[in-house]
């Protein structure tokens, strides 16, 4: 090696370990990262405390990754590394051709037994009829999607646990896999499209004893054709075609309440706002709120429907909202209270506890169902 | 435990680094060890800040017991009683914060007998610096090195971040004269930096990605659904991953010295090309092996009083050499069964390995040296046990998952394959020196762009040889 050449390498490695240093120092930190959706460590406070502990100096290092720059950039060229290689798993997510599809881990063990029996313990504490859906998840619906001996639990073994507690339940999965052929699921999201919601809310309604909806109850409109989902940031797989998002119900006639804060507030059955973000999925009812009721004027003497919520139900109660005059969704992530008082103070008539498998085998907060 | 600057870290990448040679090139010449010593005591301090104080006390110990074997140097009795209080500090310093629980937790086992065990968090490198700071006592006992009587040289050798934390084992007298003078070369500097880059991407980029898989089929194990094909791949993730993780970590260190200037000596040599298992323990970790061979079985008499004396300083080397490894049963295991192919080849196979052909003889080697593995991965040793039958037959051959496996990790094992060869490394020196120039700088950013990405990407980091 030359000096001259050996003085261009030092200077090539020195510029590249040095220049990304000044990019960061200049480089405005963030609050939020959108694509990770959610807030993003910043600089954090010194205190000798927090140094002969170690935790101040792992916050720095949270922070220095946390606003690195490019960071999603970087993600992005990660996984597209991992494609030349042939791999088919990126950070947890499936790469079926042209969709994503999140792999279920093994649920720990009693894991499931226990999580039945909290909605067991709930419906044994009220008078008023508990249902029990769970959503299968993509990875159930569309399992010959995904690579040849690619692993995933088999939810199957759930919905079979659930049934054997005797509980009714909402077969979302017979619903669901009759339809597997349509656009049941986001491509790019782990939730189900407002078509998969729409045979959802039948598979409900069917085991409440009520006539199915039809589509043409509803005026599709497509709202966004550009939503890049969970899916998309998890596996840094940016490269597939964005996913189109509907909305199928009208607002008329409709009164929409959300307690976000602990205040009463209007609330929207469709926030527009968030087409505009990334996030485009809580523009259904506004995103995870503690408690939200949707009330329909123009059937005053209907049921009131009480829905244990995660993300999914916000895509079906709008569908769901011209059936009932009261639909109540308790997040109990957020809503503190007893939910058996709740519903006895709120003269509502049934309980469904709807969840996607994901979540209910991971969710830690089923445990207050049963207070 | 907190987090440490690992130099597969962004923090140390994009931070400590470029700070660090900013600072160390910027200062005369006659501040630089200061600035090293300066630099690897906060390079320490960062994971455990508490711990700084270990590297103090080991400066002064055994700075002091240096200069005091110097001083009595006519009277060997007092010399020997100084190199003996000194090693006794380090070995005691290494047997509390690593072996204390074990032995305590064992001990305890016996009836009436109750030790505390303090589940203190184990200093990290504290394998390493322990056994440089006992060879630089010895060394200057033995007049192989001269004693350091300034204190900033000294704890800049104790301390010296780049090989502080997972080595390789740096004898004293391999850096004495590099300590008093040393020059910096632009040529040094951009060899250190071609070597960091390979190291980084041997860490980063393989080692990361296959340990992945060794998880995956320790899960499997757990959930019992290991097959005979993923138990074998397991074994060769794991084999793969233990390698490319700790000699990338070497390579980083030997390029960090050739950019401050220190010549490290090489820690791997292609192990898994060896065609014995005596050969394979030449080839790998070679600053361990030699250090053992160096201030233990040859002050023991080495092989030099006869069978039994031999084979009592074998035991002793494998045994140590095993339990330097971690303070669990398992690494003893470990040491035992690698002692037991040591001898099997040395009396009874010697004549058998002479005239077997040299396919047969790696593959031996390999499967000797990965079953190995096993042991030294699993701590609980009847997972490890079922794990091993699985291997053997005792679990169906094959299932789909398997397959998935496969293809998934198929382009990285081919990777590995070639690159626990030479194969590389010929391709690269024959190529023309044309080619070789317009390609340095271009692998060298690529190399260092992956790695970043992966870094950043970062869900999988883990570094597996903080246990030592």
């Amino acid at each position: 090696m030359t000096k001259q050449y050996s003085r261009f390498l030092t200077v090539c490695f020195c510029l590249f370990l040095g220049g990304l240093l000044l990019w960061h120092i200049v480089l405005p930190d963030r609050d939020r990262s959108e694509v990770e959706n959610r807030t993003l460590a910043q600089v954090p406070q010194f205190s000798w405390g927090a140094l002969v502990d170690g935790s101040y100096t792992a916050a720095v290092e949270e922070y220095f990754a946390d606003q690195f720059p490019l960071r999603d950039g970087w993600t992005g060229l990660k996984a597209r590394a991992e494609q030349l290689i042939g791999k088919e798993l990126f950070n947890g997510v499936y790469l079926c051709g042209d969709t994503l599809i999140s792999k279920v881990e093994v649920p720990a063990d009693g894991q499931v037994d226990k999580a039945l029996s909290y909605v067991m313990r709930l419906s044994e504490k009220t008078e008023i009829p508990v249902y029990l859906g769970l959503i299968p998840t993509a990875a159930e619906i569309w399992k010959n999607k995904l690579p040849a001996g690619a692993e995933s639990w088999d939810q199957m073994q759930l919905l079979e646990a659930a049934e054997a507690t005797g509980l009714p339940a909402v077969d979302f999965e017979s619903a669901l896999a009759a339809h597997a052929g349509e656009e049941i699921f986001y491509r790019t999201d782990h939730h189900w499209t407002t078509l998969g919601a729409f045979y959802g809310a039948n598979a409900l309604l069917e085991s409440l004893g009520q006539t199915p909806l039809s589509q043409s109850d509803f005026t599709p409109e497509v709202v966004s054709r550009d939503f890049n989902g969970t899916l998309y940031s998890t596996s840094g797989i940016h490269w597939l075609t964005p996913d189109t998002m509907e909305f199928w119900a009208k607002e008329d006639g409709l009164s929409i309440t959300s307690w976000r804060t602990g205040e009463a507030r209007p609330g929207m059955l469709y926030d527009r706002s968030y087409l505009e973000k990334k996030d485009k999925y809580s523009a259904f009812l506004g995103g995870n709120q503690p408690l939200c009721v949707i009330r329909n004027e123009a059937l005053p003497e209907g049921e009131k429907l009480l829905l244990v919520r995660d993300s999914y139900s916000d895509a079906l109660a709008p569908l769901l909202a011209g059936r009932f005059a009261e639909i109540h969704l308790v997040d109990l992530r957020y809503y503190r209270l007893p939910l058996a008082q709740y519903a006895a103070e709120n003269g509502i008539d049934r309980i469904a506890v709807l969840y996607s498998v994901q979540n209910f085998l991971t969710d830690q907060n089923l445990v207050l169902l049963a207070q | 435990m907190g987090v440490s600057v690992i130099f597969s870290s962004l923090t140390f990448l994009f931070a400590y680094l470029p700070v660090t040679l900013a600072l160390y090139f910027l200062v005369p010449l006659r501040w630089r060890n200061w600035v090293l010593l300066v630099v690897s005591l906060f390079f320490y301090g960062w994971g455990e800040p508490v711990y700084i104080l270990i590297m103090f006390l080991s400066i002064l110990i055994d700075y002091t017991h240096g200069m005091l074997v110097e001083k009595y140097r006519s009277d060997d009795r007092k010399a020997r009683w100084f190199v003996t209080q000194s090693v006794i500090f380090n070995l005691l310093l290494l047997g509390f914060f690593k072996y204390w629980d074990f032995l305590a937790a064992n001990l305890s086992l016996i009836p009436g007998v109750q030790i505390p065990q303090f589940g203190i968090p184990l200093p990290i490198g504290i394998s390493f610096f322990t056994f440089q700071t006992m060879s630089y006592t010895i060394d200057v006992y033995r007049q192989d090195a001269p004693v350091q009587r300034d204190m900033v040289k000294f704890g800049a050798f104790v301390t010296m971040f780049p090989q502080l934390i997972a080595g390789p084992i740096v004898q004293y007298k391999t850096v004495a004269a590099a300590l008093e003078h040393r020059v910096n070369t632009t040529e040094d500097f951009a060899r250190g930096a071609g070597r960091f880059t390979v190291g980084l991407a041997k860490k980063v980029l393989l080692a990361n990605s296959i340990g992945a898989l060794w998880e995956e089929c320790l899960a499997a194990q757990a959930a019992g659904t290991l097959t005979a094909v993923s138990g074998w791949l397991g074994l060769l993730a794991f084999g793969f991953q233990i390698y490319f993780d700790f000699s990338g970590y070497s390579d980083m260190a030997i390029g960090l010295g050739y950019m401050f200037g220190f010549r490290f000596n090489e820690n791997f040599r292609y192990p898994y090309l060896a065609a014995s298992v005596s050969e394979f323990w030449r080839r790998w970790h070679m600053s361990l092996t030699g250090w053992f061979r160096d201030y233990l079985y040859i002050p023991l008499g080495g092989n030099r009083h006869g069978t039994a004396k031999t084979l009592r300083n074998l035991f002793l080397v494998w045994f140590c050499t095993g339990f330097w490894h971690g303070a669990s049963w398992n690494f003893v295991l470990w040491g035992m069964y690698f002692f037991l192919w040591f001898l099997l080849e040395r009396y009874l196979l010697r004549g058998v390995l002479e005239r077997t052909p040299d396919a047969v003889k790696h593959f031996y080697t390999l499967v000797v040296v990965f079953v190995g593995w096993g042991i030294f991965a699993m701590e609980d040793l009847r997972v490890c046990g079922r794990y091993l039958a699985a291997c053997f037959g005792g679990a169906p051959l094959w299932t789909a998952a398997d397959g998935f496996r496969l293809r998934s990790y198929a382009v990285t094992f081919l990777v590995l394959i070639l690159a626990s060869t030479t194969l590389g490394k010929d391709a690269w020196e024959k190529a023309p020196e044309k080619a070789r120039r317009v390609l340095m700088p271009l692998l060298m950013l690529l190399g260092l762009m992956v790695c970043t990405a992966y870094l950043v990407d970062g869900s999988y980091n883990p570094f597996l040889y903080f246990r030592f």
